[in-house]
């Protein structure tokens, strides 16, 4: 009667059984596919792709066009192959999945028109309110079918396949689909699907996302606490858990007896009065004991009982709270809060104890790298790499050696370690047979980039850019890669490698001096080292193809980097603040959080979902919640990581602006763009905290810009800064403010100051100039304007400050003999030229007589 | 600046000082295309501004071409026409060389002008006679020829303030002869043809060296410092977790499981279920957490299941919390008909769960308005059971304690914060009081109010 009752009043039932049935008309069929399913899913396990494959086949005549069938033939077909083609299977899930939501939105639509005819009925439904009900109607549609279509394993294949391919961003937004909608996904599922979320924020430097799965795994798999406890070693603490454990299953079961026997008494307001009374003695005997843990309660919806383990699942969860501590080590070393990923490690190496350490120590190895420790580093390295022949070990030891001996600063052993990276790294590939897994552990992009650097800091640009842009597909979209580039053309500018070579550089070069004509008739030309227009002949034409012939470098290549840097930059903060500002709304008001989402109807987002995680945790705060629990405290430290990357984030890229700026000004200026120079210049110095040497070089350059626009006396007010009252120029930074830009290292670095100075003799690249010579520069730039503004004796007191400063600058040297040649002191002239070591004389009748 | 053959073409015409400036002038025109003319009278000019390096015929010469050029159009347009009418009016010039530039000009010697042009520079000199001109003064010739002419356009303020770049190094003494870069004219073997003396040795290599631009005022630009490695900027590599491909053991599976809860969720929308079923559906529930999600309830059937089985919202609910859509629910929950029922869904959750603050007040809010509509007592009577369950809860929830409505446990706790949670809703709970006194509770709460005041 029940049955013939279920099929007579739901309509939503029968719709939903009837979609199902349309797929096996018949039941014996079913199970019989049940059967093969079953076999399929053995055969799987055990790896036996061929036989499995045949069986789905089999599987797929009895029920045609079955997306899951399909699915797994896809899968099963691809492992059987042997990962050949990770793109075709990628296209044929995507198939499948575009064909699944097809059907579940049409049959959902269906379901939806009998729901409002249905609602309709309702008594004392109001109109504002039906509306309401249909809006939601939709979006419901997706959950409740969700078991029939669900795409969910789909979607995650896809996103692991893009993984290993190394699409990571595609990956992500994959993922971050599922895990807005994850409540309902089967546990295990989940699970995969937050580790591998986990991977790709970490890989795409998303911190407050990872922060937030994190946070998400935590609660619903009820794994900090135990961890906790074991760590701390606080009986007491232990002790006051256990109570809340009971508190939580009494506060739980205790509605649910009076559930059942109220509800046999019908519906009467006596029940609910005598609820409330009887509750109210429970309440207040579980009040106190419920009082902290209220909290907890939202921590963990899942309560432990759901959760039965098995051994095998005990092993496994054993796993997963090292992988998570591991997480969160990574997690703490990308925001770079050392401290914390010390504390974490340690706790990670306890669990490891039993098992396989490599990775922590690996980690153990990066966290001494990164606070300075490299010696340490180094030992720690070599002890997990003792299983050398395993290529992927051999690559990631190689490239962080490199990575160690970078920061060194000896370059030469760097380069060493990464080539040999990059040789482990490709020899993954042609490994047979070949593994999924040997195709993400194939890093060579990341190595490239490695490489790249070392190379422009070793001062080949050439073959550093061609490293770049290999590694284009995993960082184009970080500002810095563009940056680099930029700083791959001037380097090979400055290296006469593009365009004339007698237009290559600036200060490293000589004076040219022709000596015309002899006895009583000898004359002295002096070739100008011109300033404008320097890289004007190399426009467009001039340009360095690097090997593989894709990329050209240019100095117009390197305006384009730059402005999208600049771009990417802009793009960046403008996430960021949004971000902030949002996130600092909803800790305001962080116990509404879903009343808010409450008034705006419909606002999930994978934002409020990572807050969601966190707020839920956050009333600890202004309560009375001790901070020693385990939950409380770990959030903390990843609230406090998440800042700390915000904060490091913010300062990186301030850094990064800087130097685009400063760079776009300087190439605009030598392209004779002197508008656009003063713009990126004046943007420099519009910069919020912007560091005192590219305030100095904002303030040359807008000064020279606004030179060529004919506004002198504006030009004189930004180098007048710097001037004092008895026309002494002050340095326009000091050692200190370099030394804060190069490094803002904590930490104990004790082998640090004698590798600063392998580094700087190692290092090619343009480094900032002494203040000293940054003076010197000023006193040379003041000069000419004085001489300009018509003040000769004004600029010869200034050319003779700078000469005491540069006597050896060529520039220097030219702007005295301009002033001597201005004050017609021709004799001065000569002698100084004769002095300058940087003066090449040029016999111009080798040239005329032949 | 000029080619080497130019600048051997260009000296030899300054040294054909027998041949008339008519003859120079027309082997000029041929030996120098148009476009190069300009460099050429370039180079005449800054020789030119040395006074002694050119000799005096040469000079000449060197007007007739700077002059010649240009003559086909009006004299304001010839580029060099300031630096001629200076020459022209200056008194440290030659006197010979101002007459001379003033015929070329024409504006002395009326038609005769002419004929100097048919002259030898070796003819003109010998038959200079300084006497026989009366010469035009600067303003004078700069009115007749200069005239609207613009000042001189550069490039930049930096070309402006340019000086020459010649500087004269006559090597008197013998000592500094040996410097190494000098070269030795005799040692080298040359034939002396052309210029082979020193001075036409100067002129040539200035011819060839010089610049227009000369020397400028001198600016450093210093050059943008590469970037350091930022922290992290290199790639540390860490092994990767394993994710392997997953199969979808969904595949024919067995989706039966929820079906007995979307029966009776099915039915209990339609009616109230049997303590029996109830038992059987929460069972169902506890023995699957995913399941809530799969049992066939959204938003909007809400009301309906409020309506018939209370107890059975608040367990999906509860379970429910975790949902994205939790959200949508509450609305449902705080826009349905007020209802006993409802309320007590409410009441019960709160004990259940976390619910949100803003959600709580909307109720309350609801309720009372829809109480002072119906007026019923017994309605009002629950509601502040429900008022009493929300408070302590509440107070629960934000960890401040004490925030009951009943008398008791006010007096337990003195704390001002408690009037936080109601201060929205002060005025409304108040009225509310007044207009149910009769009932005792009611009657209490308002006491209580009136000293939160």
């Amino acid at each position: 009667m029940e049955v013939k009752d279920s099929s007579d009043s739901s309509s939503a039932t029968t719709a939903l059984a009837g979609s199902k049935d349309g797929l096996a008309n018949d039941e014996g069929n079913l199970s019989d596919a049940e059967g093969l399913a079953k076999e399929a899913a053995f055969l799987f396990q055990n790896r036996r792709f061929e036989e499995c494959v045949d069986v789905l086949n089999h599987l797929l005549e009895k029920k045609k066009g079955d997306a899951k069938v399909l699915h797994n033939i896809a899968v099963a077909e691809y492992l059987r192959e042997g990962f050949t083609d990770p793109r075709n299977l990628l296209d044929a899930l995507n198939k499948l999945k575009e064909q699944s939501e097809k059907l579940a939105h049409s049959c959902g639509e269906q379901i939806e028109s009998e729901n409002s005819s249905g609602s309709d009925m309702v008594p004392g439904s109001k109109s504002n309110s039906a509306s309401i009900h249909q809006s939601s109607a939709i979006n419901s549609s997706r959950v409740v079918y969700a078991q029939d279509f669900d795409t969910s394993v789909t979607l995650l294949n896809i996103a692991i396949i893009l993984y290993h391919i190394h699409e990571y961003s595609q990956s992500l937004s994959v993922l971050e689909k599922l895990y807005q909608n994850i409540e309902p996904i089967e546990e295990q599922i989940a699970l995969r699907v937050c580790l591998l979320l986990l991977d790709v924020a970490l890989v795409c430097e998303d911190v407050s996302k990872a922060a937030g799965v994190i946070q998400y795994l935590e609660k619903s798999f009820g794994i900090t606490h135990a961890v906790g406890q074991v760590d701390s070693g606080c009986s007491t603490q232990q002790q006051s858990n256990q109570g809340m454990k009971i508190a939580i299953t009494s506060s739980v079961t205790a509605p649910d007896v009076s559930t059942t026997d109220s509800s046999g008494n019908g519906n009467s307001s006596d029940n609910a009065l005598g609820r409330t009374l009887t509750d109210e003695t429970l309440e207040y005997e579980t009040l106190y004991s419920t009082l902290d843990t209220v909290s907890e309660k939202l921590e963990r919806p899942i309560s432990n009982d759901n959760l039965k383990l098995s051994p095998d699942q005990e092993a496994s969860s054993i796993d997963l709270k090292l992988n998570l501590h591991l997480y969160k080590v990574r997690l703490m070393l990308l925001a770079r809060n050392l401290k914390a990923a010390k504390r974490e490690i340690k706790l990670a190496m306890n669990i490891a104890r039993f098992g396989d350490s490599s990775t922590a120590l690996l980690l153990k190895s990066q966290l001494e790298y990164a606070r300075g420790n490299h010696r340490k580093a180094i030992k720690l390295l070599m002890t997990t790499s003792n299983n050398r022949s395993d290529q992927g070990i051999l690559c990631m030891f190689n490239n962080n050696m490199g990575c160690i001996y970078q920061q060194l600063g000896k370059h030469h052993i760097s380069t060493l370690f990464f080539s040999k990276a990059l040789k482990c790294s490709t020899s993954l590939r042609s490994e047979k047979p070949l593994k999924l897994s040997s195709l993400s552990q194939e890093k060579s992009l990341f190595i490239l980039y490695n490489c790249g650097l070392q190379y422009l800091h070793c001062g080949k640009p050439v073959v550093a850019a061609q490293c770049f842009d290999k590694s284009k597909p995993i960082f184009y979209s970080r500002p810095i890669i563009w940056l680099r580039f930029a700083e791959c053309c001037l380097s090979a500018l400055e290296k006469g490698l593009l365009g004339k070579s007698d237009f290559s550089s600036s200060e490293g070069d000589v004076v040219k001096v022709h000596v015309v004509g002899s006895g009583k008739w000898r004359h002295l030309v002096i070739d100008d080292l011109s300033l404008t227009n320097r890289y004007h002949k190399c426009l467009g034409e001039d340009a360095v193809v690097i090997p593989d012939g894709k990329l050209r470098l240019s100095v117009p290549f390197a305006r384009r980097c730059l402005l999208n840097a600049l771009y990417l930059l802009d793009y960046t903060e403008n996430l960021q603040s949004s971000a902030s500002l949002s996130s600092k709304e909803e800790t305001n008001q962080s116990t509404s959080a879903s009343a808010k989402s409450l008034s705006q109807k419909n606002t999930v987002t994978s934002d409020s979902k990572a807050f969601n995680a966190t707020s839920a945790s956050m009333p600890s705060t202004n309560g009375e919640l001790k901070e020693t629990k385990g939950g409380t405290l770990s959030s903390m430290t990843l609230q406090s990581s998440i800042s700390l990357h915000e904060e490091m984030r913010r300062k990186e890229n301030n850094m990064i602006r800087q130097a685009v700026l400063a760079n776009l000004a300087y190439l605009e200026l030598s392209l004779g763009n002197p508008v656009r120079a003063l713009s990126a210049a004046k943007e420099i110095l519009q910069l919020p905290d912007c560091s005192k040497m590219y305030t100095f070089l904002g303030h040359v350059y807008a000064a020279e810009a606004l030179c060529y626009l004919d506004r002198v006396g504006e030009a004189l007010e930004h180098l007048s800064i710097y001037v004092s009252e008895t026309n002494d120029v002050q340095l326009p930074y000091s050692d200190e403010d370099m030394e804060k830009w190069r490094i803002d290292k904590s930490g104990d670095a004790y082998e640090f100051a004698g590798t600063q100075n392998a580094k700087s003799s190692e290092v090619q690249g343009i480094i900032f100039q002494k203040p000293e010579v940054a003076r010197g520069a000023l006193y040379v730039n003041l000069a000419a304007l004085s001489a300009i503004q018509g003040n000769a004796e004004q600029a010869d007191m200034f050319v003779n400050k700078a000469l005491s400063v540069l006597p050896d600058n060529p520039r220097a040297v030219l702007g005295g003999i301009y002033v001597d040649l201005l004050l017609r002191r021709t004799q001065n002239a000569v002698v100084k030229l004769r002095q300058c070591r940087h003066v090449r004389f040029f016999p111009a009748h080798l040239t005329s007589s032949s | 600046m000029l080619s080497i053959e130019e600048s051997k073409n260009l000296f030899a015409l300054l040294e054909s000082e027998s041949k008339s400036f008519d003859e120079i002038v027309a082997a000029y025109q041929s030996q120098f295309p148009r476009e190069a003319r300009f460099r050429v009278c370039s180079s005449l000019a800054i020789l030119l501004e040395d006074k002694v390096l050119l000799k005096p015929s040469q000079r000449l010469v060197a007007y007739a071409i700077l002059h010649q050029t240009y003559s086909s159009n009006p004299p304001s347009s010839n580029p060099f026409i300031s630096l001629l009418v200076n020459a022209a009016s200056d008194d440290t010039s030659v006197k010979m060389e101002m007459v001379f530039i003033q015929l070329l000009l024409g504006s002395i010697g009326g038609n005769n002008n002419r004929e100097v042009m048919k002259l030898s520079a070796v003819d003109y000199i010998k038959g200079f006679d300084s006497s026989s001109y009366e010469l035009f003064q600067r303003e004078q010739l700069q009115k007749l020829y200069a005239d609207g002419v613009q000042s001189k356009s550069y490039y930049s303020i930096f070309q402006a303030a340019s000086v020459k770049n010649i500087i004269p190094d006559p090597d008197i003494s013998i000592g500094i002869d040996a410097t190494p870069y000098e070269p030795k004219l005799s040692a080298a073997g040359t034939k002396p043809r052309i210029g082979s003396d020193d001075r036409g040795n100067a002129i040539l290599g200035l011819m060839q060296n010089l610049s227009v631009e000369g020397l400028g005022p001198q600016w450093i630009r210093p050059a943008p410092p590469m970037l350091p490695v930022l922290d992290g900027e290199l790639i540390w590599l860490n092994p990767d977790s394993n994710h392997e491909l997953l199969w979808d053991y969904g595949m024919c599976a067995d989706t039966s499981r929820g079906a007995a809860v979307r029966d009776l969720i099915a039915k209990a929308l339609k009616g109230p279920l049997a303590p029996a079923q109830q038992e059987q559906f929460v069972l169902e529930l506890a023995k699957d957490a995913k399941l809530v999600y799969h049992c066939g309830l959204t938003p909007s059937k809400l009301p309906d299941l409020v309506e018939h089985n209370p107890l059975i919202a608040v367990e999906v609910l509860s379970k429910l919390m975790n949902s994205p859509e939790i959200s949508e629910y509450f609305t449902v929950l705080v826009n349905m008909e007020m209802s006993l029922h409802s309320m007590e869904v409410v009441n019960r959750l709160t004990t259940a769960v976390n619910l949100p603050t803003e959600f709580v007040h909307m109720y309350i809010t609801n309720c009372i308005a829809s109480c002072e509509n119906i007026k019923v007592l017994l309605l009002s009577f629950s509601m502040l059971s429900l008022f009493e369950g929300i408070g302590q809860v509440h107070a629960k929830q934000t960890g401040e304690v004490g925030l009951c409505l009943s008398a008791k446990s006010y007096q337990k706790q003195d704390n001002q914060r408690q009037v936080c949670f109601f201060r929205d809703l002060f005025i409304e709970v108040q009225a509310f009081c007044i207009e149910f006194s009769r009932i005792r509770e009611a009657a209490g709460l308002f006491r209580l109010l009136k000293t939160l005041e």
